[in-house]
């Protein structure tokens, strides 16, 4: 799960990255519309993470007690 | 029959038998004739109205500041020392009552003030990418179970280790201090959150424990509190790298809200597409104009055109012979001498004229 997480971070900062380029010298409109197209996934992608993810709770067995 | 003991066997027997009887006491009690001896040995007395019992423990047994007049709660075990005299040795102690708490941590925060232990430039933040948290709490207290409910709704993902100890009374700060240390020795987490919800100030004290702050002043992994309530300060709390107000308030600075995450996912969306509309606006707009300024340079270039022809057919009907003639011209043809006979055209008619005669006009 953890490693879904990063993944997710990882998605997101993807997402962020590709989302630059549209602000970015390097934007082309004639290339605009296929990056969209792919950055529109990723969201998609990433928002369904979003809805599914859960955490992991783990309680230590370890007695502090003594 | 009777027994019979030597000094030494006797006082072992009745400390045996203390034991036995009294093996942990919880005594209350005001402070009296408080002193520490040679910066190790402390001597009290905890009285009321009619009794007092002598006390002695260790300097490194006290975990917070106690003097004179102050209320506490004492545990430890009666025994006889060799000199037959009666002691109470104790193992803990802590300030009860509003008083004597609010005494004790103003006397503990100003020496650790001191100290530089609740430095701001110390601080940590919360780290960005946070997916592998501890938490140090009582897992059957309302507000672990607040927090627990409110980082399940907001964010998902993260490695949730729970170190489950008591969050009030005498034992509390040592089991704290304990899965701190667990945490920093054995845990793979990024942060470390010690949650404990509302209480009296006598539930909370644990949390102004001298060895807790310090071992949360000390903990190489940052550390946030979630301790009582807003109002609520302990030293636990100024010793943190992060402080929030509850559990619950602890549990929403550590986690985004996946709505919020969601919600900026579709603006930034929106907005990348708004760059592409845009664009797309201004090419087009750049073309229209390129069209138009064509348009225009051609319907220039037509003007022009139509003015010159204009001034060529003018010029061409100034040359016509018959628009001379028109304006009373005449063409003579033929060989011009005296005698000769002369075609003369005018607008009108074609005249045959002989010549006379011929004079230089100068």
């Amino acid at each position: 799960m953890t490693e879904n997480k990063a993944n997710l971070n990882d998605k997101i900062k993807e997402l962020d990255s590709r989302v630059e380029w549209f602000y970015s010298d390097d934007f082309k409109l004639e290339e605009a519309v296929e990056k969209y197209k792919g950055a529109a996934e990723l969201a998609k992608d990433i928002e369904k993470d979003l809805d599914e993810l859960k955490n992991e709770i783990e309680v230590l067995a370890e007695d502090f007690s003594k | 029959m009777e027994n019979s003991f030597t000094p030494s066997e006797f006082v072992s027997v009745v400390n045996q038998t203390l034991d036995y009887a009294y093996s942990s006491v919880l005594i209350t009690g005001e402070v009296a004739s408080f002193k520490v001896n040679q910066g190790k040995w402390v001597f009290f007395d905890v009285k009321d109205e009619e009794t007092s019992v002598p006390c002695f423990m260790t300097l490194y047994q006290l975990k917070m500041p106690i003097e004179d007049g102050m209320k506490v709660m004492i545990r430890g075990v009666p025994k006889i020392t060799k000199w037959g005299k009666f002691s109470f040795t104790v193992t803990a102690v802590k300030p009860v009552g509003e008083g004597s708490i609010k005494k004790s941590f103003e006397i503990l925060k100003k020496k650790l003030t001191e100290e530089g232990l609740f430095d701001s430039a110390k601080k940590r933040g919360i780290p960005e990418d946070l997916t592998k948290l501890g938490v140090i709490s009582s897992t059957q207290a309302a507000g672990y179970a607040d927090f627990i409910k409110i980082i399940n709704a907001r964010w998902g993902g993260m490695k949730v280790t729970v170190a489950h100890t008591q969050v009030q009374g005498m034992d509390a700060a040592s089991q704290i201090v304990k899965a701190l240390k667990y945490f920093n020795e054995h845990g793979d987490v990024q942060m470390i959150a010690i949650l404990r919800g509302g209480g009296s100030a006598d539930d909370l004290s644990c949390f102004n424990d001298e060895e807790l702050t310090r071992a949360i002043a000390a903990s190489k992994i940052p550390v946030i509190t979630g301790i009582g309530h807003e109002v609520d300060e302990s030293l636990a709390d100024l010793a943190a790298d992060v402080r929030a107000s509850t559990p619950s308030n602890a549990a929403e600075m550590l986690t985004r809200d996946r709505m919020v995450e969601k919600q900026k996912i579709k603006q930034t969306m929106l907005r990348a597409a708004q760059v592409v509309l845009k664009q797309t606006e201004q090419l087009k707009s750049e073309n229209n104009n390129k069209v138009r300024e064509a348009f225009k340079r051609i319907q220039f270039s037509l003007s022009a055109f139509e003015n010159d022809l204009k001034q060529k057919i003018k010029m061409i009907e100034m040359l016509n012979p018959e628009k001379v003639l028109s304006q009373g011209y005449a063409i003579i043809s033929g060989k011009v001498s005296p005698g000769s006979v002369v075609n003369i055209t005018t607008f009108k008619n074609e005249i045959e004229a002989e010549i006379k005669e011929i004079h230089d006009r100068k």
